[in-house]
């Protein structure tokens, strides 16, 4: 099984975009980023939490974050994700365009007919 | 590129990478159960519920791994690694498996190289396309020999669609070198032949005009082979061939690949001797260049519409009503064409039958595998996944079968170019080349995806939870399984009936070949080859005829030789057989010009006869086995101013003169040698078969050797020892006269030699169905053993309720005759609609003969019988207790 095509793009493009965010202010692990994302209830993940880990790998592939062993507060290893310059510009950027998109698409939405 | 980078790197430290995914997965799981825990929940609970909101692991994984690993390359090298893994672990399924596969992919290799280097291959001259020989088609449709040379000329005047045409005749000859005669095979070409070609000297120069006329300086070019080997390989301006006593100087040697007409080491300037005006004196091939851009289709338009207008012209004067032209490579092919065919089709059957055995064995392995996979279905592996590997486990068989077939092909071909079979020209050119390698990587990869497909299809697809439920002493393949074995056991069945009914058809007409009687004794003969130049000096001749009568007698005094002839065209010999015209005459001196023969008008027709033209001495026909029928053989008397004497053949005095005596009739046959007196018919011989034993015999007419000149001549030497006799024998002809080149074997030998293609077929179809006829039995021996394992309790059973050994016996070997019915039933059905294509290759057997198919009905219902027997031993000698207790 090579890459699963009929996952919707949007679907992976939303994960991918929630999880650039979720790295923004600090250097996560992945159970820690699962967290924040049930806390922002957002489902994306509702296949179990493990989904989170394909899109870790991908987007670290990709270059828009990096990853590096560190130790928790409760003395374990863990790997923590970071962004990348590059990672931080590609969130901008999409974010930019997800604004616009969004609020084209909501113009037309609500135009009164 | 950085992709790419990173790919790489992810490729080189996967280990580590896997590690991290399970490490952070663990961690992950902790971090949610140590949250459960806090939230009240007990630690098994805890764990329970972290685990299912997290999902399936090893689908996660999975999914991640996606991400990290460079997709395909590293799949399959993990996959092909996967497949290594588990066949060797089956080191004995590996071995068996590669080794069948190994011997169809050589075989279809080998056959496919052997197809490739004759019949596909390109010659090896510049566009050889446009190379093609033209052909006059005779009164009935039939395409002739030769051409004549007023014809030639004619097309070569009228023709737009050819840039150059020239005419060839070739043929050995005896030729000195120093002091050495011997027979070397030559040709005589006209102007244009190089051009034709489109090859040149490589050393030296081609024919300067000047030297391509009568009386211009004799020249020659030689081949690479000659040159090298027999003049030295030296500076061209010192080296002479002497050929039928004119020395040609050396001018030029081609380069080593160019070999027209086939064997040829020399090749003279036609021009050097008179033209030719005889429009049916046929002695001339014809080659020719087609003009850039000029279709096949159109020559042949354009040589056929030239040859009907000479034919309108010329009516009867010239026996042409047609001609044609034939690419030159296909001409060359076309005579190994159907032996070739033959044998790739075998080659590829054989590797048929080779994968189906595969699929057999890999299918009774999978059903055992079962239960293995439906554990990894259910534990989250990809069904694609499992189906990948299984085919990357055929990918790993097939290559080590291919690399295995490769080596089986290599030893084949060498074999089979050994082997020299005469009937395929270029055989000498073939090899295991890269395009056979290529081939058989296609087939490889054929027979890996037919075999990981099949396989795939079948196992990938188990209802997990029906699979992992099943108890093992159900049939763990279920009947489905095991009715696809059976079906693939029964195709291999009919496919070897198919090579068995070839073989067995070859291997009859090989037989009723050899039963039939040439008209000559084959043993204790030797044949002495030899001829002079030539010459139409009288003196010179009597000479001649001085030397063959003390040769004659030499030989017949030596110790243990019982009698000596000789004759100028003997059986078997190779290719010189000359016949013609002969005209009756009502009294030995009525015709003794060709202008009275021409007086003769259309009443000539009544008095023509056809017949070969033999030139023999006394003790010929004792010597050779030719009896004599009525009147009397030569005898020394008809000497060579007495009247000629003739001696006709029994089919020739049937079909000139049915219900009367040809005994004292006259005949007038000097356009064979331009001696117009007549001969007058002393006996009648019986037939021989001349050209093979596979042609019928011919009308023959023999005159006698003192009274006409065989200037080319083999002497016929009766003796217990003849192959020891040979050394005595080769010195008496030198003695006799050391121009005389010679060439010495036994009619065995000869005959031999005449049944070379027919061997070559028969040894070829014969291994190929032996190899298949034990793949087959291999397959239905291991089918029935499956077969009896799987039943083990049930026969125990059977036995403890007292079932005898011989029910079990009959069980058993009725497992094995379903399968042999329907298996040759389908075969020889499909035989009988094969086997006509065998016809051109029979002799003496119809394609549907039933001796031979009833033969291969026979050999495949044994084999069947004994490949069940030995399981139904095994079976008869089950101890009842111990096989309930069996799992």
């Amino acid at each position: 099984m090579t890459r699963d095509r009929r996952k919707s793009d949007v679907l992976q493009g939303t994960l991918d975009m929630l999880v650039l965010k979720t790295l923004q202010l600090e250097p996560m692990h992945g159970w820690g980023i699962t967290e924040r994302l049930e806390q922002w209830s957002v489902s994306v993940l509702q296949l179990g939490q493990g989904t989170l880990y394909p899109a870790l790998y991908r987007l670290e592939r990709q270059g828009l974050i990096r990853s590096e062993w560190k130790i928790t507060e409760n003395n374990r290893r863990a790997r923590y994700y970071a962004l990348t310059r590059d990672g931080r510009k590609h969130f901008t950027e999409e974010l930019a365009n997800w604004r616009r998109t969004s609020h084209a698409i909501n113009l037309v939405l609500d135009a009164a007919l | 590129m950085k992709e790419t980078l990173r790919r790489l790197k992810s490729l080189a430290t996967r280990a580590p990478v896997e590690r991290r995914l399970d490490e952070e997965v663990g961690f992950h799981i902790d971090q949610q159960i140590a949250k459960n825990v806090r939230a009240g929940m007990n630690p098994a609970e805890a764990r329970r519920q972290a685990l299912i909101k997290f999902g399936g692991v090893e689908h996660v994984k999975e999914q991640t791994r996606d991400e990290f690993r460079p997709a395909l390359l590293e799949d399959v090298l993990r996959d092909l690694r996967y497949g290594i893994r588990i066949l060797r672990r089956a080191p004995g399924f590996a071995i068996v498996a590669i080794a069948t596969l190994g011997l169809g992919v050589g075989a279809a290799t080998a056959g496919f190289s052997v197809v490739h280097g004759v019949l596909l291959a390109p010659l090896p001259y510049p566009e050889p396309h446009r190379i093609v020989r033209l052909f006059q088609i005779d009164r009935d449709g039939r395409r002739m020999g030769t051409v004549s040379e007023p014809n030639f000329n004619d097309w070569k005047r009228d023709a737009r669609g050819f840039s150059a045409m020239a005419e060839v005749s070739a043929g050995p000859a005896p030729v000195t070198i120093g002091h050495d005669t011997s027979m070397i095979p030559g040709a005589r070409v006209s102007r244009e032949f190089f051009d034709v070609m489109g090859v040149h000297p490589l050393v030296g120069r081609g024919f300067a005009v000047d030297e391509a006329r009568v009386g211009g300086a004799p020249t020659a070019i030689v081949s690479d082979r000659l040159w090298k080997t027999r003049l030295g390989g030296g500076p061209l301006n010192h080296l002479r061939l002497r050929v039928n006593n004119t020395v040609h100087q050396v001018i030029g040697v081609m380069p080593p690949a160019f070999d027209y007409p086939t064997g040829t080491d020399y090749w003279l300037p036609r021009e050097l001797a008179a033209p030719q005006t005889s429009r049916t004196a046929h002695n001339w091939a014809v080659v020719t260049r087609l003009s850039h851009g000029v279709p096949l289709d159109r020559a042949i338009a354009e040589i056929s519409a030239i040859s009907r207008g000479l034919k309108q012209q010329y009516g009867e004067g010239t026996w042409m009503s047609d001609a044609t032209a034939v690419p030159l490579r296909e001409q060359m092919t076309a005579t190994a064409r159907p032996t070739l065919l033959l044998l790739f089709g075998a080659s590829v059957v054989l590797l048929v039958i080779a994968c189906l055995n595969v699929s057999n064995l890999q299918l009774a392995r999978a059903s055992t595998r079962r239960r293995e996979l439906a554990v990894r279905l259910a534990v989250g592996a990809g069904r694609g996944r499992i189906a990948r590997q299984l085919l990357a486990e055929a990918v790993v068989l097939a290559f080590a079968a291919t690399a295995t077939g490769l080596i089986i092909a290599v030893g084949g071909v060498r074999t089979l170019v050994a082997l020299q079979p005469a009937n395929v020209p270029r055989i000498q050119n073939v090899d295991v080349d890269m395009t056979a390698m290529l081939f058989a990587v296609l087939v490889a990869a054929f027979t890996a995806m037919a075999l990981g497909l099949a396989t795939a299809l079948r196992t990938s697809r188990p209802d997990v939870r029906e699979a992992l439920a099943e108890d093992t002493r159900t049939m763990p393949g279920g009947r489905r399984s095991e009715r696809i074995r059976q079906s693939l056991s029964v195709a291999q069945i009919a496919l070897t009936i198919i090579l068995l009914a070839g073989a067995g058809l070859l291997t009859r007409s090989f037989i009723k070949l050899m039963a039939v009687d040439p008209g000559f004794r084959t043993e204790d003969a030797l044949l002495v080859d030899t001829q002079w130049t030539f010459s139409p000096d009288a003196a010179i001749q009597q000479r001649r005829k001085a030397v063959q009568e003390e040769l004659l007698a030499r030989l017949r005094a030596l110790p243990g030789v019982q009698n000596a002839g000789l004759v100028d065209a003997h059986p078997l010999g190779t290719g010189w057989f000359p016949n013609g015209q002969f005209t009756e005459m009502t009294r030995v001196d009525e015709l003794q010009t060709f202008a009275d023969l021409e007086k003769l008008g259309p009443e000539i027709k009544a008095r023509q006869g056809l017949a070969a033209y033999r030139i023999a001495s006394e003790g010929y026909f004792q010597t050779i086995g030719i009896r004599l029928i009525r009147g009397r053989l030569f005898e020394e008397t008809d000497s060579a101013d007495a009247p000629h004497v003739a001696l006709v053949s029994e089919s020739l005095a049937t079909a000139k003169w049915p219900n009367q005596d040809p005994i004292g009739r006259f005949i007038q046959f000097g356009n064979m040698d331009g001696d117009l007196r007549g001969f007058r018919v002393v006996g009648i011989v019986s037939d021989v078969r001349e050209v093979t034993p596979e042609t019928g015999p011919g009308p023959i007419f023999y005159g006698y050797y003192k009274q006409r000149m065989a200037s080319h001549f083999t002497l016929v030497v009766r003796s217990e020892m003849s192959s020891s006799l040979a050394p005595t024998v080769r010195q008496v002809v030198r003695e006799a006269d050391p121009e005389l080149p010679i060439r010495l074997r036994t009619v065995e030998e000869a005959l031999d030699r005449a049944l070379a293609g027919r061997r070559f077929s028969l040894t070829l179809i014969g291994a190929f169905s032996v190899a298949a006829l034990i793949l087959a039995t291999l397959g239905i021996y291991g089918l029935i053993s499956y077969l009896v394992g799987e039943r083990t309790r049930e026969i125990g059973i059977r036995l403890a309720l007292g079932a005898e050994s011989t029910d079990v016996l009959r069980l058993v070997l009725g497992k094995g005759v379903a399968l042999a019915v329907p298996g040759i039933a389908l075969g020889l059905s499909a035989a009988l609609g094969l086997t006509h294509w065998l016809e051109g290759m029979l002799f003496g057997v119809v394609p549907s003969d039933p001796i031979a198919l009833g033969g291969v009905m026979l050999i495949t219902l044994a084999a069947v019988l004994a490949a069940s027997y030995v399981p139904a031993r095994r079976a008869m000698r089950i101890a009842p207790v111990i096989a309930m207790r069996a799992d």
